[in-house]
């Protein structure tokens, strides 16, 4: 009975397969139903206001002025956008550099033995992460401005900055002496990668040395002293690489001759080759010692989507995007010649002066309103209210993060390594924070994101990133709808991005189980 | 698998408290110097670091706060535009009552739960002294003109209580003090500080300040007076009743009073709809009353064992017949009532939910209460949310101030707690349709910051509205907010799911459950209790970042402190004591909730496994 019964199926309408998929697949008609009733009536009030979502805006003219930036005077507001899109990449960096450092020092001290550190420590983390960043972001704003003005000179006297001629600070922000790269400083790189060649190889047999007859390792100091002498001398001696001139040129001038169609059928192959990969990996994934695993929906979901992908991209390359390809052809050709300029004997303007890097100290423009000259290494106010405000918020995250980190390696693995003879230093280096550090990443991955998010509150403070440009442009021209779009777009690819980067890092970090 | 290793802040402090020893009796103070300050070169050399490190931030903060140019009457003066914005001073009683119920609230909480904490002795003596301590080091680091002579003797005072106490009082270590005792106690320093100590008030008028001496106002101190009454006798009261009820059922009713409380507030006291009585009573009263008991009978009938046929088709007709009225709605064949659908809709979900409820008529009996209930609160809030206020507003809507960090973030939380469980479901299920829109929209949302969200809902909400509709400024800020808030919520929630072990469906799958049933009784409520840390993260985040709706130009704490009182007259300019007063607010409220959270989690031993 019970094995008559296994062979036929039940009726269709109590085939919980087919009842699965009706229920999507219902589903799914109904939200994008909703979707598309939605964008109709916006379609519709749109159409009765007589206005039409474009992107044109981006060609026209921005008659913005941004207030620092890679162009703060851009032509087009599309330029304008482009700008405040380096911005937020620009403060999201630094961010996300200082407040690990910063994070990981209050992590540390709250870790500490000493009383007063630990004290510290916990009323940094506490007090930081119970007040809301953007309210941090605007007290810093308000705290800067209630500064002292920028008095005009040194000899007055109320004289500016706590060290005259080397830091400034006022409610115009502060200024600090600027490092930048100076004629040499290619020249210079390419002769000290040409240097770390030989001490590459020598660090590689110093290290089988040491695995071969044991002992006391020299290779880490023996290397980074080379390395040392290696930047000595490429500091002085950069000017023999000037000769690399004339191969950039012609680098250049063969990249120049590429034909359209050649780069077309490259790019082509470079996405089917791709695609190809990808499958003959996954497969390869699922293979066992028995035979192809048997592949599910979402396998199957997964290949369809990687040769999709491959197609769409030999679409855009071929018809909607051709000039996609003399793009990367002109953009080569510019990057190779931009290159070449970098070498030889002859800058614009004279001969080549030879020192890689130079330093310049702050100044003050004197004027009716007075301001820093770009010479030092400026934080607008703007600039240093939402650095401060997202650094500490964060740095607070990060300390909890690095501390449960290390407080979640277990115990047994400290007396185990004292055990093995190991000191305490070489215990934390080589035993504690590796484990600490896999803990650690995912949580600050997410930090790093939040951070990178939160950077669109520079709007409360008015520094230029992509939302204040983009709001900006927007106000002007009622292009709302787009310029949302270009800001989600803008998010998701950093997000992604920054996510891609952790996850990597994590695959790799992974404890290989078997 | 990322979010399993993700520590969230609590299980770093049980981990950290883990450690440590338990209380010791007290020790010498050079001998626990030497111990925690002095141990070694390093420890010595940290000690003298942070020291100038933190009488140099001290004395930069003290700065801030004690400067000549800060004018703290910008505060004083402005509180009650801070914390509720326009409302109404004439009405200021009903803020007074809310404020009561949620000290009520509070005390009846603490008693339901068994959350009275005893203190020892010894450490209120020690925090005593300490604060004594900290107020001498202020006294003697403000940057100030004059020396400030009533910091120091009140520091001087603190610390020869506390030092005095815990040497006279022999076994101070070992004594406990009670929370009620603790209650008392802080009543009578409430008391003490409203009623005795010359803070004196300042007015603001026709942009004149003008400043009496003495204590506060009158009308605020009495019902200072008559909160601190309120707490003290709350406490008891809730003493006396769970000698009389069993505490499971008071715990029921404060989780219920918990969902709802708030909004009974907010609907019935701060904003006073004037009903139309007439209407009510002929109209919604008996609209409701058919719903809720025709529905609960309907259903009580449906799932009865061997109805699950029954009840499915019953489910499906009477969705169809609600999908029908909204469909012959837009065509403007058929006017009705906005909710007579949106019931006849949800009779129809609980119809096709009833098979999963059959079983005892206990159960039965339950699921048909559940039904009646949940009518009778959705019809109240729509007709609550839907009639005209009373209140006469100078500069609407009534809600501003500190009362949008706490509205906003209650009814985000709330709201998105069931789409988050819903997302969280699809984006752990074996339907590939469901999960890839899950993830879709659930990363999607999580790339994107907030502000932009709320820009899009904010600007753009009113054009996917047919013609005729509109929503409002709070209205569209509510719906972007909680949309942004379920993406993160499906994520929290998500962790708790993965933690609920194979075994569990497994035998859920053995017992024949159906899968809503094996969700629902099995897997969700395991799930939710492990998630629970991480949605009281969740929640004081949301808390937190209400602030955004400044930019967007709704008047919370934020914008009044950073826009409304610089701009008034008498205080052109002053936004930085404002913005450090918010800043303390904020961190009072977001500190103690972590606080209470992590004892609450500890007592009751949720979010561990």
């Amino acid at each position: 009975m019970a094995l008559a019964n296994q062979h036929s199926r039940p009726p269709l309408w109590r085939d919980a397969a087919v009842i699965k998929w009706l229920v999507q697949i219902a589903v799914f008609v109904v939200v994008v139903g909703a979707l598309w009733f939605l964008a109709n009536v916006a379609g519709t009030n749109l159409a009765d206001k007589g206005f039409e979502v474009n992107y044109d805006f981006l060609e026209g003219p921005a008659n913005i002025q941004l207030g620092e930036g890679i162009d703060t005077v851009p032509d087009t507001a599309g330029r304008a956008v482009w700008s405040g899109m380096a911005n937020t990449l620009r403060i999201a960096g630094a961010g996300i550099l200082v407040s690990t450092i910063l994070g990981v020092l209050v992590g540390l001290a709250r870790l500490s033995s000493n009383w007063l550190a630990n004290k510290v420590g916990s009323v940094f983390v506490e007090t930081l992460r119970n007040i809301p960043v953007l309210v941090q972001i605007i007290l810093w704003f308000a705290i800067i401005s209630s500064l002292g003005a920028l008095t005009n000179a040194e000899s007055e006297a109320g004289e500016s900055g706590p060290i005259p001629g080397w830091l400034y600070i006022s409610q115009k922000g502060l200024s600090i002496p600027r490092i930048f790269y100076a004629d040499g400083f290619y020249q210079f790189m390419a002769l000290l990668l040409l240097l770390c060649i030989p001490i590459w190889f020598i660090n590689g047999s110093l290290k089988a040395k040491r695995d071969r007859e044991g002992g006391e390792s020299i290779a880490g100091r023996v290397t980074f002293g080379l390395f040392l002498l290696a930047a000595a001398v490429a500091w002085f001696a950069n000017p023999i690489m000037a000769f690399l001139e004339s191969p950039l040129y012609a680098i250049e001038d063969l990249w120049r001759s590429i034909p359209q169609a050649v780069m077309q059928i490259v790019l082509t192959a470079i996405a089917a080759g791709a695609a190809v990969d990808f499958i003959r990996r996954f497969l390869n994934s699922r293979r066992t010692p028995a035979g192809l695993a048997k592949l599910t929906d979402d396998d199957y979901f997964r290949m369809i989507f990687a040769a999709v992908g491959a197609m769409i991209a030999a679409l855009v390359v071929w018809v909607m995007w051709p000039g996609l390809s003399s793009w990367i052809i002109n953009s080569g050709g510019d990057f190779w010649g931009w290159f070449g300029d970098k070498f030889g004997t002859d800058v614009d303007g004279g001969t080549r002066g030879n020192r890689p890097l130079d330093a310049m100290k702050p100044a003050i423009n004197e004027g009716r309103f007075s301001n820093f000259a770009p010479t030092g290494l400026t934080m607008t106010i703007a600039f240093a209210s939402l650095f401060f405000g997202l650094v500490f918020y964060t740095a607070s995250f990060i300390a909890e993060i690095v501390r449960g980190g290390v407080l979640a390696v277990a115990k047994g693995q400290t007396e185990a390594a004292a055990a093995l003879g190991l000191s305490r230093s070489q215990a934390l280096r080589k035993v504690i924070l590796p484990q600490a550090f896999r803990i650690v990443m995912p949580p600050l991955g997410n930090q790093y994101l939040n951070l990178t998010k939160n950077t669109s509150l520079a709007i409360a403070v008015g520094y230029s990133d992509v939302v204040q440009v983009g709001q900006t442009v927007f106000n002007k021209n009622n292009q709302v709808l787009a310029v949302l779009s270009i800001w989600a777009a803008f998010y998701l690819v950093c997000s992604l991005t920054i996510s891609f980067v952790v996850n990597k890092i994590n695959a790799r970090l992974a404890i290989v189980e078997r | 698998m990322s979010d399993a290793i993700a520590l969230p802040p609590e299980t770093v402090e049980a981990l950290a408290t883990a450690n440590q020893a338990p209380d010791k009796p007290i020790k010498d103070p050079v001998q626990w110097a030497k111990e925690n300050l002095f141990s070694t070169v390093g420890n010595t050399i940290q000690t003298i670091l942070f020291t100038a490190l933190l009488v140099f931030i001290l004395r930069w903060l003290l700065g801030l706060i004690v400067s000549e140019e800060r004018d703290w009457t910008a505060v004083t003066t402005n509180i009650r535009l801070l914390f509720t914005y326009n409302y109404p001073g004439s009405q200021y009683g009903r803020i007074w009552f809310s404020f009561g119920a949620m000290l009520t609230t509070a005390m009846f909480t603490v008693v339901a739960f068994g959350l009275r904490p005893m203190v020892a002795l010894r450490k209120i003596l020690i925090n005593t002294a300490g604060l004594g301590a900290f107020l001498v080091l202020v006294s003697v680091l403000a940057p100030t003109e004059s020396f400030p002579l009533r910091i120091l003797l009140a520091g001087v005072v603190l610390v020869a209580i506390g030092a005095g106490l815990l040497v006279a009082i022999p076994n101070a270590h070992e004594r406990m003090v009670s929370f009620w005792q603790m209650l008392v106690g802080l009543a009578v320093i409430c008391l003490i500080a409203t009623w005795l100590v010359p803070w004196g008030n300042n007015t603001f008028a026709n942009g004149e300040v003008t400043q009496i001496a003495g204590t506060i106002k009158a009308s605020t101190k009495n019902w200072l007076t008559l909160m601190v009454g309120v707490t003290l006798a709350s406490f008891f009261a809730a003493r006396a009743l769970l000698a009389v009820v069993p505490d499971r059922v008071l715990k029921g009713i404060m989780l219920v009073w918990w969902l709802l409380g708030p909004a009974f507030l907010i609907f019935l006291v701060l904003r006073d709809p004037s009903f139309d009585w007439g209407y009510v009573l002929s109209v919604d009263i008996p609209i409701a009353l058919g719903f809720g008991l025709g529905g609960a009978a309907l259903l009580y009938f449906l799932s009865t064992p061997g109805n699950e046929s029954l009840a499915r088709t019953a489910g499906l007709v009477v969705l169809g017949i609600g999908v029908l009225t909204f469909v012959l709605a837009f065509r403007g064949d058929l006017s009705m009532l906005q909710k007579v659908r949106l019931s006849i809709l949800a009779l129809g979900f609980a119809a096709l939910l009833a098979p999963t409820f059959s079983g005892e008529s206990r159960v039965r009996m339950r699921f048909a209460l559940g039904w009646l209930g949940f009518i009778l609160i959705t019809h109240w809030l729509i007709t609550g949310i839907n009639t005209p206020s009373t209140l006469d507003i100078a500069a609407p809507p009534f809600l501003g101030g500190f009362m949008i960090p706490l509205t906003l973030g209650y009814y985000v939380m709330l709201a998105s707690f069931p789409m988050g469980i819903l997302m969280a479901l699809a984006r752990t299920s074996d339907m590939p349709l469901f999960r890839v829109m899950a993830t879709t929209y659930i990363e999607g949302v999580r790339g994107v910051p907030l502000i932009v969200i709320l820009f899009f809902f904010d600007n753009l909400l009113n054009l996917f509205l047919p013609s005729g509709m509109s929503i409002s400024k709070l209205g569209g800020i509510f719906v972007g907010y909680t949309l942004f808030s379920a993406a993160y919520m499906a994520e929290n929630i998500r962790g708790g799911l993965q933690a609920v072990r194979r075994g569990q469906f497994e035998a859920s799958d053995a017992l024949g459950l159906t899968t809503l049933q094996r969700t629902v009784f099995i897997i969700l409520p395991q799930a939710l209790r492990v998630s629970i840390p991480n949605l009281v993260g969740q929640a004081i985040a949301t808390f937190k970042e209400t602030s955004l709706v400044a930019i967007i130009g709704a008047f919370d704490l934020l914008n009044v402190a950073r826009n409304s009182i610089p701009n008034q007259p008498a205080f052109l300019g002053h936004a930085l004591a404002p913005l450090l007063f918010i800043s303390a607010v904020y961190w009072v409220v977001a500190y103690s909730m972590s606080r209470a959270s992590r004892s609450l989690e500890t007592k009751l031993g949720v979010g561990a496994r």
